[in-house]
């Protein structure tokens, strides 16, 4: 699904370059679960911004899922994001003037989905997600657990091919935390493709393989034998 | 601490230089256009203030009805002064001017001819009571015998060296041999005198009608110190009986005051402080060029406006990007910072961003002002040693720099410490409710004005496009053709004949400003006061109705083979309705003039010509009489289309073949009717500059906010992105907020604009009416450069890298 090959991404400040990515060669199949890990600053967020679109490399090539990724315009990428990718962030990134309901809507407005298909996608995930009965309320009247699994909500509603999830329990207690992380196997089981960069490696062993970055290059990559065995 | 804050106020300022800027820039602007309009009305308050015991000094105005309409008048009869300074005894000395327009002078000595504008005659009082000052001679001299003459400095300089001058002799109009009595000072510019350079003895002035019916001559009077006009009044109207009523019995024997006014006329006389001239009367044969006191109320609601804008500008801006600042007031609050020791802290810095704004205006005004005399017609200089003047605009600059900074000063003073330091109090500050209605008043404010220039626009063009009833394209007005003297038929034979001339017509009587005179007329028959009718009588030529294209209502012109057409007149339908007759009926009646020094003069009705514009359309067309006669100050050449430049050669030519050293002056007829509205079209440019003034602030102030707002919602803005939004779908969302606001200034300003302006226009008789396209117009006007001003914030925001964005949390 994702083939990454010889990826470089830098960035130019005033006075220096620095090259957050160099050389990085990736595959990624259709129904994997790939943990992307590293230290703070070896470029985990950049390559995942890359493959989630947002970002262009400054060189080398990215195919998804057949397409050419890598040299597109803004207008393009946001046409091939819309509907095939879901984005779950470390800090939820939800819009606290739109209630749960809305932020979950939001991404199916921009496939100009009609209002009926809209409000029965909508509450058929967040009855998934057990947090339909919040569904009037805002962000910033609910637990962080509750924030991210709305976040999830947003970004499975689409029924998207890849989820990107930077850091999705960073900002939860261990309770909380466990509980996204199996609902993302959850979604896995079901056949989509999640690539996640996380600092955590009890998050890390909930994936099929393990990607560790240093200093913008791929390092080692390992392969999980138990999967959601641990702890 | 002072010091201290002025530091910290300073650093925050170039810290933040985009708001700094804006702020500082529109304050500025705000103040400039505030102190401009200041400076004007200053002006115009203080015309006339420079005369001696100028609040003692009134002058006797006249309305009357004597047949026909009403009219409102500055002069009265030549007998009036003599007989209020004998009757009246609060009257302490009186003053006459007898304006004498346009006239040349030559040194006896030289053929030399050069033109002064105006002159008038003036009574010996004039130095004195007008405490004017003399530079040459002696002022008890000046004009106390006849043909003396009284110059202005410019005037004398022209001729002589300034200390010879007095004693000279002077030609006046080629006809008169004057001596120079004295030399003033230039009369100041903001004075009823200004235009004046010229003053001839009243004793030299040969008038044969100095009797009470005539009105002829500004009259002024000044009252003995503490005396009420009130007191006077009705001695002042006592004139009426005692001296005008056995006057009109030379005509009307036997006719009593009762009598006269049961008639439905009246004649009633009144005084107007001098110092209330300028701006309050509104008259015919004012002196000068008055200007109206509601335009001084207009502008001062613009300059109110103008600073208003400036400072919701300084506020809004404020109030917003403090909430960037919010943890700074965190941090000095937790570390033992009082409430009033940060309002301090942030009135020093509006403070600092005032006087600042202060500088930059007083800058702009300094470089603006000769171009906004030019545009005014005024002579204002920057006060700059005025220490009223710097006084009042420190004072000012102080209340301004408090009022703008308090707001945001005690709002940011209020942040709680625990809320902002969390970083939960971008949600909690509130403020933004406020912002939304002082934004919507700007857009009120800014509407509003938009609609009264485009009224005020409209008016003018409709002025300019309006059927006059008259042709004045391609008409040429040659000045002082009376100095051809017996040349003068031949002239305008010879000029006739010219392939390029239509038609030439000798008439000092013209549509566009000229010379004036009205008398009544009875109709046969009807030889009583009743039956007056007080209408215009003009002397004009055979050519006179081709030439300016007058169109025949009934009857016919006059031609030149019927011999008894000298006695022939030419109505206009005005006249007509006052006679309450049908053109047919009118035709072949004959009707009397009553005053003249030959007694009556009888004229047959030939035609009725239909009404043309020969007032400001503010006044309705009054009757008119038309006949033939001999007034030749002006000639009027209708051109063909083509080369008028050459046409002009030619007609020069001519002109210098007749009269050899003769200036030839000429002008044409659209740039003298341009004239009567050179007031409003004042106005009107006037309107525009401060209107793109305010909007121009509005705007600063939109366009911060907008940065402001996208800033705050940068977060969401990449949420959406990721999520899928397009940069239209974004750029929208951001700028519709803010063009909601200016829809509902739209719907506010609308009805405000509707009612003022149609108040405005009802001053003028012939006028537009108000239709919903300026409305219309204007909505899209400041929806456009609302949303231009918005929408480049929104578009930077929209294709801001959402990467970049979400980083930033």
């Amino acid at each position: 699904m994702i083939q990454i090959k010889n990826l470089k991404k830098s960035f130019r400040t005033e006075e220096v370059e620095t090259l957050a990515l160099n050389n990085v060669n990736l595959k990624v199949e259709e129904g994997e679960f790939v943990a992307i890990m590293g230290p703070s600053g070896c470029g985990k967020s950049t390559l995942l911004n890359i493959i989630g679109m947002l970002d262009n490399p400054t060189e080398g090539s990215y195919n998804f899922a057949g397409h050419e990724v890598a040299g597109l315009r803004e207008s393009q990428r946001t046409q091939l994001r819309k509907g095939n990718l879901g984005f779950v962030f470390q800090s939820f990134n939800l819009i606290d003037e739109l209630t749960v309901f809305e932020n979950v809507e939001l991404p199916l407005i921009y496939l100009k989905m009609s209002k009926s298909e809209r409000k029965e996608k909508v509450m058929a995930v967040l009855e998934r997600m057990k947090i339909a009965h919040r569904k009037n309320h805002f962000p910033q009247q609910l637990s962080g657990g509750q924030q991210q699994r709305v976040a999830i909500s947003r970004a499975v509603v689409t029924n998207p091919k890849l989820i990107l999830a930077d850091e999705p329990t960073g900002n939860l207690d261990s309770k909380n935390g466990i509980e996204v992380m199996n609902l993302l196997t959850e979604l896995n089981q079901e056949g989509t493709t999640i690539v996640m960069v996380t600092h955590s490696d009890r998050d890390s062993h909930y994936a099929h393989r393990v990607v560790n970055l240093f200093d913008g290059q791929i390092v080692t990559e390992s392969q999980n034998r138990a999967i959601g065995a641990i702890i | 601490m002072f010091k201290n804050h002025l530091k910290i106020a300073w650093r925050s300022l170039r810290k933040q230089p985009f708001l700094s800027v804006l702020n500082t820039l529109g304050l500025a602007i705000g103040i400039a256009g505030t102190l401009l309009i200041c400076l004007y009305i200053y002006d115009e308050l203080t015309y006339d203030r420079m005369f001696a015991d100028a609040e003692r000094i009134h002058r006797i105005n006249v309305d009357m009805k004597f047949g026909g309409p009403d009219k409102q008048v500055s002069q009265v009869s030549g007998p009036m002064a003599a007989a209020v300074l004998q009757d009246i005894p609060q009257v302490e000395q009186t003053l006459r001017f007898r304006p004498w327009g346009t006239a040349s002078l030559s040194r006896a000595d030289s053929k030399e001819l050069v033109l002064e504008n105006n002159t008038a005659f003036a009574d010996s009082t004039l130095i004195d009571m007008l405490g004017l000052k003399v530079l040459y001679g002696n002022p008890k001299d000046a004009l106390s015998g006849p043909n003396k003459l009284l110059l202005t400095k410019s005037a004398a300089e022209k001729h002589f060296n300034l200390s010879d001058a007095v004693g000279q002799e002077v030609v006046f109009n080629e006809s008169q041999t004057y001596t120079v009595s004295g030399v003033i000072e230039d009369l100041p510019k903001n004075s009823f005198l200004s235009t004046y350079s010229v003053f001839m003895s009243m004793l030299s002035h040969q008038d044969q009608n100095v009797n009470w019916g005539n009105h002829n001559y500004n009259t002024f009077i000044k009252l003995k110190p503490n005396t009420d006009p009130e007191d006077i009044a009705a001695p002042l109207q006592g004139m009426v009986e005692k001296y005008l009523i056995p006057y009109a019995q030379e005509f009307f024997p036997g006719i009593t005051l009762e009598q006269f006014e049961a008639s439905g006329n009246y004649v009633r006389y009144s005084t107007i402080p001098l110092v209330d001239i300028h701006l309050h009367s509104n008259r015919e044969a004012d002196m000068s060029q008055n200007s109206d006191y509601k335009d001084i109320y207009i502008l001062s609601f613009i300059a109110l406006f103008l600073i208003l804008l400036a400072s919701i500008n300084f506020m809004n801006l404020s109030t917003a990007y403090s909430l960037k600042r919010s943890k700074e007031v965190g941090i000095r609050k937790t570390l033992g910072s009082n409430k009033m020791t940060l309002v301090r802290q942030f009135l020093t810095e509006s403070g600092l961003m005032t006087f600042g704004s202060m500088v930059i205006g007083i800058a702009l005004v300094i470089v603006v002002l000769p171009y906004f005399n030019d545009l005014a017609n005024k002579s204002i200089a920057f006060p700059y040693l005025n220490p009223v003047f710097w006084g009042i605009l420190l004072l000012s600059v102080l209340i301004l720099g408090l009022f703008s900074g308090s707001y945001p000063a005690f709002f940011m003073s209020r942040f709680v410490p625990i809320r902002v330091l969390k970083g939960t109090g971008e949600n909690t500050v509130g403020g933004s409710k406020l912002r939304s209605t002082l934004v919507v008043f700007q857009f009120v404010v800014s509407v509003f004005l938009i609609i009264g220039t485009l009224v005020v626009s409209q008016q003018l063009q409709f002025i300019q496009n309006k059927d006059l009833g008259y042709e004045k394209d391609q008409v040429l007005l040659v000045n002082n053709v009376n100095r051809l003297g017996s040349e003068l038929p031949a002239f305008k034979e010879r000029v006739k004949s010219l392939a390029q001339v239509g038609n030439a017509s000798l008439s000092g009587f013209l549509p566009t400003p000229s010379y004036r005179t009205d008398s009544s007329y009875f109709l046969e028959g009807k030889m009583n006061q009743e039956s007056a009718i007080n209408m215009q009588g003009w002397q004009v030529d055979f050519d006179y109705i081709n030439t300016l294209g007058l169109k025949m209502q009934a009857g016919r012109t006059f031609d030149p083979s019927i011999t008894t057409d000298s006695s022939a007149v030419i109505i206009n339908e005005s006249a007509l309705a006052v006679m309450q007759m049908e053109p047919e009926e009118a035709l072949g009646k004959r009707i009397f003039n009553g005053i003249g020094e030959e007694g009556f003069s009888h004229f047959t009705i030939v035609g009725v010509v239909k009404n043309f514009h020969f007032e400001s359309m503010r006044n309705q067309i009054r009757p008119l009489a038309l006949h033939i006669g001999n007034s030749s100050g002006l000639m009027a050449i209708k051109l063909k289309s083509g080369n008028f430049e050459g046409a002009i050669a030619q007609i020069q030519t001519l002109w210098d073949a007749t009269a050899p050293g003769i200036a030839f002056d000429y002008e044409f007829m659209d740039d003298s009717f341009d004239r009567v509205y050179q007031n409003e079209r004042r106005l009107g440019t006037i309107f525009i500059i401060f209107t793109s003034l305010s909007i121009f602030i509005a705007c600063l102030g939109l366009f911060g906010l907008a940065a402001f707002n996208a800033q705050k919602r940068i977060k969401e803005i990449g949420v959406r992105k990721v999520l899928g939004a397009s940069v239209s779908q974004i750029t929208y969302r951001l700028s519709f907020d803010f063009l909601k606001l200016v829809f509902i200034a739209i719907l506010a300003a609308v009805p405000i604009g509707w009612i003022a302006m149609d108040r405005w226009l009802q001053d003028f008789t012939y006028r537009i009416d108000i239709g919903w396209t300026v409305f219309v117009l204007a909505a899209l006007l400041a929806s456009g450069i609302a949303i231009l001003t918005v929408s480049y914030q929104s578009i930077k925001a929209a294709v801001m890298n959402p990467v970049k964005s979400l980083r930033t949390e």
